[in-house]
Protein backbone atom coordinates (compact mmCIF):
# COMPACT_ATOMS: atom_id res chain seq x y z
CA UNK A 1 0.00 0.00 0.00
CA UNK A 2 1.20 3.53 -0.79
CA UNK A 3 1.97 5.70 2.21
CA UNK A 4 -1.09 8.00 2.62
CA UNK A 5 1.14 10.87 3.74
CA UNK A 6 3.62 10.51 0.89
CA UNK A 7 0.82 10.13 -1.63
CA UNK A 8 -0.89 13.16 -0.07
CA UNK A 9 -4.01 11.26 0.87
CA UNK A 10 -4.24 11.72 4.65
CA UNK A 11 -8.02 11.40 4.37
CA UNK A 12 -7.37 7.65 4.33
CA UNK A 13 -6.09 7.86 7.90
CA UNK A 14 -9.11 9.93 8.93
CA UNK A 15 -11.41 7.40 7.30
CA UNK A 16 -9.63 4.55 9.10
CA UNK A 17 -10.18 6.20 12.49
CA UNK A 18 -13.80 6.86 11.57
CA UNK A 19 -14.23 3.19 10.68
CA UNK A 20 -15.29 4.14 7.17
CA UNK A 21 -12.88 1.95 5.25
CA UNK A 22 -13.83 -1.45 3.98
CA UNK A 23 -12.25 -4.37 5.77
CA UNK A 24 -9.62 -5.08 3.12
CA UNK A 25 -8.38 -1.49 2.85
CA UNK A 26 -8.45 -1.09 6.63
CA UNK A 27 -6.31 -4.22 7.07
CA UNK A 28 -3.80 -3.06 4.46
CA UNK A 29 -3.59 0.36 6.07
CA UNK A 30 -3.13 -1.13 9.53
CA UNK A 31 -0.22 -3.19 8.19
CA UNK A 32 1.25 -0.02 6.73
CA UNK A 33 0.84 1.75 10.08
CA UNK A 34 2.93 -0.90 11.75
CA UNK A 35 5.84 0.06 9.49
CA UNK A 36 5.30 3.82 9.11
CA UNK A 37 5.86 6.02 12.17
CA UNK A 38 4.56 9.19 10.46
CA UNK A 39 1.23 7.62 9.56
CA UNK A 40 1.03 5.97 12.98
CA UNK A 41 1.47 9.36 14.62
CA UNK A 42 -1.23 10.97 12.46
CA UNK A 43 -3.60 8.07 13.12
CA UNK A 44 -2.97 8.33 16.87
CA UNK A 45 -3.69 12.07 16.82
CA UNK A 46 -6.81 11.48 14.77
CA UNK A 47 -7.95 8.85 17.27
CA UNK A 48 -7.64 11.46 20.05
CA UNK A 49 -9.73 13.90 18.00
CA UNK A 50 -12.28 11.19 17.29
CA UNK A 51 -12.53 10.36 20.97
CA UNK A 52 -13.06 14.03 21.83
CA UNK A 53 -15.77 14.27 19.16
CA UNK A 54 -17.42 11.19 20.59
CA UNK A 55 -17.68 12.89 23.95
CA UNK A 56 -18.94 16.17 22.48
CA UNK A 57 -22.65 16.71 22.13
CA UNK A 58 -23.96 19.56 20.04
CA UNK A 59 -26.51 21.64 21.95
CA UNK A 60 -29.96 20.94 20.62
CA UNK A 61 -31.90 23.90 19.26
CA UNK A 62 -35.63 23.38 19.49
CA UNK A 63 -37.18 22.82 16.02
CA UNK A 64 -39.57 25.75 16.37
CA UNK A 65 -37.00 28.23 17.72
CA UNK A 66 -37.20 30.58 14.74
CA UNK A 67 -40.98 30.50 14.65
CA UNK A 68 -41.24 31.38 18.34
CA UNK A 69 -38.66 34.14 17.93
CA UNK A 70 -40.53 35.72 15.01
CA UNK A 71 -43.77 35.49 16.92
CA UNK A 72 -42.30 37.25 19.96
CA UNK A 73 -40.86 39.98 17.75
CA UNK A 74 -44.27 40.45 16.15
CA UNK A 75 -46.00 40.51 19.53
CA UNK A 76 -43.49 43.02 20.85
CA UNK A 77 -44.06 45.34 17.91
CA UNK A 78 -47.82 45.20 18.30
CA UNK A 79 -47.67 45.82 22.03
CA UNK A 80 -45.61 48.95 21.50
CA UNK A 81 -48.23 50.39 19.17
CA UNK A 82 -50.98 49.54 21.61
CA UNK A 83 -49.14 50.98 24.54
CA UNK A 84 -48.65 54.24 22.68
CA UNK A 85 -52.33 54.51 21.86
CA UNK A 86 -53.40 53.73 25.36
CA UNK A 87 -51.06 56.36 26.78
CA UNK A 88 -52.42 59.02 24.40
CA UNK A 89 -56.04 58.44 25.37
CA UNK A 90 -55.60 57.60 29.03
CA UNK A 91 -57.21 60.81 30.29
CA UNK A 92 -60.17 60.67 27.89
CA UNK A 93 -63.59 59.27 28.93
CA UNK A 94 -63.96 55.64 27.88
CA UNK A 95 -66.97 56.27 25.59
CA UNK A 96 -64.96 58.67 23.48
CA UNK A 97 -61.65 56.97 23.76
CA UNK A 98 -62.61 53.50 22.61
CA UNK A 99 -64.01 54.26 19.14
CA UNK A 100 -61.31 56.86 18.57
CA UNK A 101 -58.61 54.46 19.60
CA UNK A 102 -59.98 51.67 17.46
CA UNK A 103 -60.32 53.84 14.37
CA UNK A 104 -56.97 55.52 14.82
CA UNK A 105 -55.36 52.17 15.48
CA UNK A 106 -56.75 50.65 12.33
CA UNK A 107 -55.78 53.65 10.26
CA UNK A 108 -52.29 53.72 11.65
CA UNK A 109 -51.86 49.99 11.21
CA UNK A 110 -53.13 50.15 7.65
CA UNK A 111 -50.83 53.07 6.88
CA UNK A 112 -47.89 51.36 8.46
CA UNK A 113 -48.50 48.16 6.56
CA UNK A 114 -48.77 50.01 3.28
CA UNK A 115 -45.45 51.70 3.97
CA UNK A 116 -43.77 48.63 5.48
CA UNK A 117 -45.33 45.47 4.15
CA UNK A 118 -44.79 42.48 6.39
CA UNK A 119 -42.55 40.10 4.59
CA UNK A 120 -43.49 36.54 5.30
CA UNK A 121 -40.54 34.36 4.57
CA UNK A 122 -41.36 31.02 2.98
CA UNK A 123 -41.51 28.17 5.44
CA UNK A 124 -38.28 26.73 4.12
CA UNK A 125 -36.34 29.83 5.06
CA UNK A 126 -37.74 29.89 8.56
CA UNK A 127 -36.25 26.52 9.30
CA UNK A 128 -33.51 26.42 11.88
CA UNK A 129 -30.18 26.29 10.23
CA UNK A 130 -28.22 23.12 10.79
CA UNK A 131 -24.48 23.11 11.09
CA UNK A 132 -22.54 21.03 8.62
CA UNK A 133 -20.76 19.06 11.32
CA UNK A 134 -24.14 18.24 12.88
CA UNK A 135 -25.22 16.89 9.50
CA UNK A 136 -22.01 14.91 9.23
CA UNK A 137 -22.51 13.30 12.63
CA UNK A 138 -26.10 12.43 11.78
CA UNK A 139 -24.95 10.92 8.49
CA UNK A 140 -22.40 8.83 10.41
CA UNK A 141 -25.08 7.55 12.77
CA UNK A 142 -27.53 6.89 9.95
CA UNK A 143 -24.84 5.03 8.08
CA UNK A 144 -24.04 2.83 11.09
CA UNK A 145 -27.72 2.03 11.58
CA UNK A 146 -28.22 1.41 7.87
CA UNK A 147 -25.27 -0.95 7.65
CA UNK A 148 -26.52 -2.91 10.61
CA UNK A 149 -30.00 -3.22 9.13
CA UNK A 150 -28.57 -4.13 5.75
CA UNK A 151 -26.58 -7.00 7.26
CA UNK A 152 -29.85 -8.82 7.73
CA UNK A 153 -30.77 -8.64 4.07
CA UNK A 154 -29.15 -9.44 0.77
CA UNK A 155 -29.09 -5.74 -0.09
CA UNK A 156 -25.89 -5.13 1.86
CA UNK A 157 -23.63 -6.20 -0.94
CA UNK A 158 -25.76 -4.28 -3.43
CA UNK A 159 -25.27 -0.97 -1.60
CA UNK A 160 -21.98 -1.34 0.25
CA UNK A 161 -21.28 2.35 0.46
CA UNK A 162 -24.68 3.97 0.36
CA UNK A 163 -24.52 7.34 2.17
CA UNK B 1 -62.25 47.51 3.43
CA UNK B 2 -60.24 49.10 6.18
CA UNK B 3 -60.05 45.76 7.92
CA UNK B 4 -58.83 44.11 4.78
CA UNK B 5 -55.99 46.56 4.34
CA UNK B 6 -53.59 45.01 6.80
CA UNK B 7 -53.85 41.75 4.92
CA UNK B 8 -52.92 43.53 1.72
CA UNK B 9 -49.65 44.50 3.34
CA UNK B 10 -48.61 40.92 3.92
CA UNK B 11 -46.60 39.65 1.03
CA UNK B 12 -44.98 36.33 0.41
CA UNK B 13 -41.27 36.61 -0.26
CA UNK B 14 -40.43 34.69 -3.40
CA UNK B 15 -38.67 31.41 -2.70
CA UNK B 16 -34.95 31.28 -3.46
CA UNK B 17 -35.27 27.61 -4.27
CA UNK B 18 -38.16 27.08 -6.57
CA UNK B 19 -37.68 23.40 -7.24
CA UNK B 20 -37.65 22.43 -3.58
CA UNK B 21 -40.91 21.89 -1.66
CA UNK B 22 -41.36 24.60 0.97
CA UNK B 23 -43.04 22.31 3.46
CA UNK B 24 -41.70 22.55 6.98
CA UNK B 25 -39.86 19.54 8.33
CA UNK B 26 -41.93 17.62 10.88
CA UNK B 27 -40.93 18.12 14.52
CA UNK B 28 -39.39 14.63 14.59
CA UNK B 29 -37.16 15.40 11.61
CA UNK B 30 -33.45 14.72 11.86
CA UNK B 31 -30.60 17.06 10.99
CA UNK B 32 -30.58 15.86 7.37
CA UNK B 33 -34.27 16.60 6.92
CA UNK B 34 -33.77 20.05 8.40
CA UNK B 35 -30.71 20.54 6.20
CA UNK B 36 -32.81 19.70 3.15
CA UNK B 37 -35.27 22.39 4.22
CA UNK B 38 -32.61 25.09 4.29
CA UNK B 39 -32.10 27.26 1.24
CA UNK B 40 -29.20 26.36 -1.08
CA UNK B 41 -27.47 29.60 -0.06
CA UNK B 42 -27.66 28.69 3.62
CA UNK B 43 -26.37 25.21 2.94
CA UNK B 44 -23.46 26.49 0.88
CA UNK B 45 -22.65 29.06 3.58
CA UNK B 46 -22.39 26.25 6.10
CA UNK B 47 -20.37 24.01 3.82
CA UNK B 48 -18.00 26.84 3.00
CA UNK B 49 -16.80 26.70 6.61
CA UNK B 50 -15.35 23.25 5.97
CA UNK B 51 -12.37 22.13 3.88
CA UNK B 52 -13.54 21.63 0.26
CA UNK B 53 -12.92 17.88 0.26
CA UNK B 54 -14.99 17.39 3.39
CA UNK B 55 -17.77 19.63 2.08
CA UNK B 56 -17.83 17.63 -1.15
CA UNK B 57 -18.05 14.39 0.80
CA UNK B 58 -21.01 15.71 2.81
CA UNK B 59 -22.79 16.82 -0.38
CA UNK B 60 -22.34 13.34 -1.87
CA UNK B 61 -23.49 11.56 1.28
CA UNK B 62 -26.61 13.72 1.55
CA UNK B 63 -27.33 13.07 -2.10
CA UNK B 64 -27.10 9.32 -1.48
CA UNK B 65 -29.40 9.65 1.53
CA UNK B 66 -31.91 11.62 -0.52
CA UNK B 67 -31.78 9.01 -3.26
CA UNK B 68 -32.61 6.14 -0.92
CA UNK B 69 -35.83 4.28 -1.54
CA UNK B 70 -38.56 6.18 0.36
CA UNK B 71 -39.56 3.16 2.43
CA UNK B 72 -35.98 2.38 3.34
CA UNK B 73 -35.36 6.02 4.18
CA UNK B 74 -38.46 6.17 6.37
CA UNK B 75 -37.47 3.01 8.26
CA UNK B 76 -33.99 4.42 8.80
CA UNK B 77 -35.40 7.76 9.89
CA UNK B 78 -37.61 6.07 12.47
CA UNK B 79 -34.76 3.96 13.80
CA UNK B 80 -32.55 7.03 14.03
CA UNK B 81 -35.32 8.94 15.81
CA UNK B 82 -35.45 6.31 18.54
CA UNK B 83 -31.66 6.09 18.65
CA UNK B 84 -31.32 9.85 19.05
CA UNK B 85 -33.61 9.76 22.08
CA UNK B 86 -31.28 7.42 23.98
CA UNK B 87 -29.20 9.02 26.72
CA UNK B 88 -25.82 10.26 25.48
CA UNK B 89 -23.78 7.45 27.06
CA UNK B 90 -26.09 4.82 25.58
CA UNK B 91 -25.81 6.41 22.15
CA UNK B 92 -22.04 6.27 22.40
CA UNK B 93 -22.17 2.64 23.45
CA UNK B 94 -24.45 1.75 20.53
CA UNK B 95 -22.19 3.66 18.12
CA UNK B 96 -19.14 1.81 19.40
CA UNK B 97 -20.83 -1.58 19.03
CA UNK B 98 -22.13 -0.74 15.55
CA UNK B 99 -18.58 0.19 14.50
CA UNK B 100 -17.31 -3.09 15.91
CA UNK B 101 -20.10 -4.88 14.09
CA UNK B 102 -18.99 -3.21 10.85
CA UNK B 103 -15.46 -4.51 11.38
CA UNK B 104 -16.62 -8.13 11.69
CA UNK B 105 -15.82 -10.44 8.79
CA UNK B 106 -18.53 -10.25 6.14
CA UNK B 107 -19.63 -13.84 6.73
CA UNK B 108 -20.14 -13.23 10.46
CA UNK B 109 -22.22 -10.06 10.16
CA UNK B 110 -25.53 -11.71 9.10
CA UNK B 111 -25.15 -14.32 11.86
CA UNK B 112 -24.53 -11.71 14.55
CA UNK B 113 -27.29 -9.51 13.12
CA UNK B 114 -29.78 -12.38 13.24
CA UNK B 115 -28.84 -13.14 16.84
CA UNK B 116 -29.37 -9.51 17.86
CA UNK B 117 -32.77 -9.40 16.18
CA UNK B 118 -33.84 -12.69 17.77
CA UNK B 119 -32.65 -11.60 21.20
CA UNK B 120 -34.62 -8.40 20.96
CA UNK B 121 -37.81 -10.38 20.57
CA UNK B 122 -37.20 -12.39 23.74
CA UNK B 123 -38.64 -11.40 27.12
CA UNK B 124 -35.89 -10.14 29.40
CA UNK B 125 -35.48 -13.31 31.56
CA UNK B 126 -35.19 -15.46 28.45
CA UNK B 127 -32.79 -13.03 26.83
CA UNK B 128 -30.56 -13.17 29.91
CA UNK B 129 -30.74 -16.94 29.93
CA UNK B 130 -29.75 -17.04 26.29
CA UNK B 131 -26.86 -14.60 26.87
CA UNK B 132 -25.56 -16.85 29.65
CA UNK B 133 -26.08 -20.10 27.77
CA UNK B 134 -23.35 -22.49 26.73
CA UNK B 135 -24.65 -22.50 23.17
CA UNK B 136 -24.34 -18.72 22.92
CA UNK B 137 -20.77 -18.83 24.27
CA UNK B 138 -19.82 -21.55 21.83
CA UNK B 139 -21.30 -19.88 18.78
CA UNK B 140 -19.92 -16.39 19.25
CA UNK B 141 -16.55 -14.88 20.07
CA UNK B 142 -16.16 -12.61 23.10
CA UNK B 143 -16.35 -9.50 20.88
CA UNK B 144 -19.43 -10.79 19.09
CA UNK B 145 -21.11 -11.64 22.39
CA UNK B 146 -20.52 -8.09 23.60
CA UNK B 147 -22.01 -6.71 20.39
CA UNK B 148 -25.07 -8.94 20.71
CA UNK B 149 -25.47 -8.16 24.40
CA UNK B 150 -25.35 -4.37 24.00
CA UNK B 151 -27.22 -4.03 20.73
CA UNK B 152 -30.03 -6.32 21.83
CA UNK B 153 -30.31 -4.17 24.95
CA UNK B 154 -30.05 -0.67 23.56
CA UNK B 155 -30.45 -0.62 19.79
CA UNK B 156 -33.90 0.69 18.94
CA UNK B 157 -36.29 -1.48 16.99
Amino acid sequence: MNCPIESRDPEMLVALCAGQLDLKTAEALKQHLAACAACRSVAAEQAVVWKALEAWEAPVVSPDFDRRLYRRIDEGARLTWFARFLRSFREMPLRQALPLTATAGLLLMAGFLVQHPIIVAPAAQRQDSVRANQVERTLDDLELLRQFSAAGSASESAHPDAM
Amino acid sequence: MLLAMPLAGIQERPSQDGDRPAAQAPPSSNAIDRWNQMSPEERERELAKLPPARAKQIRQRIQRYNQMHPEEQQALRERYQTFSQLPQEKRQLVRARLREFRQLPAERRPIVHREVEQMRLLPEPQRQARLNSEDFRNRFSADERQIVRDLSTYLPN
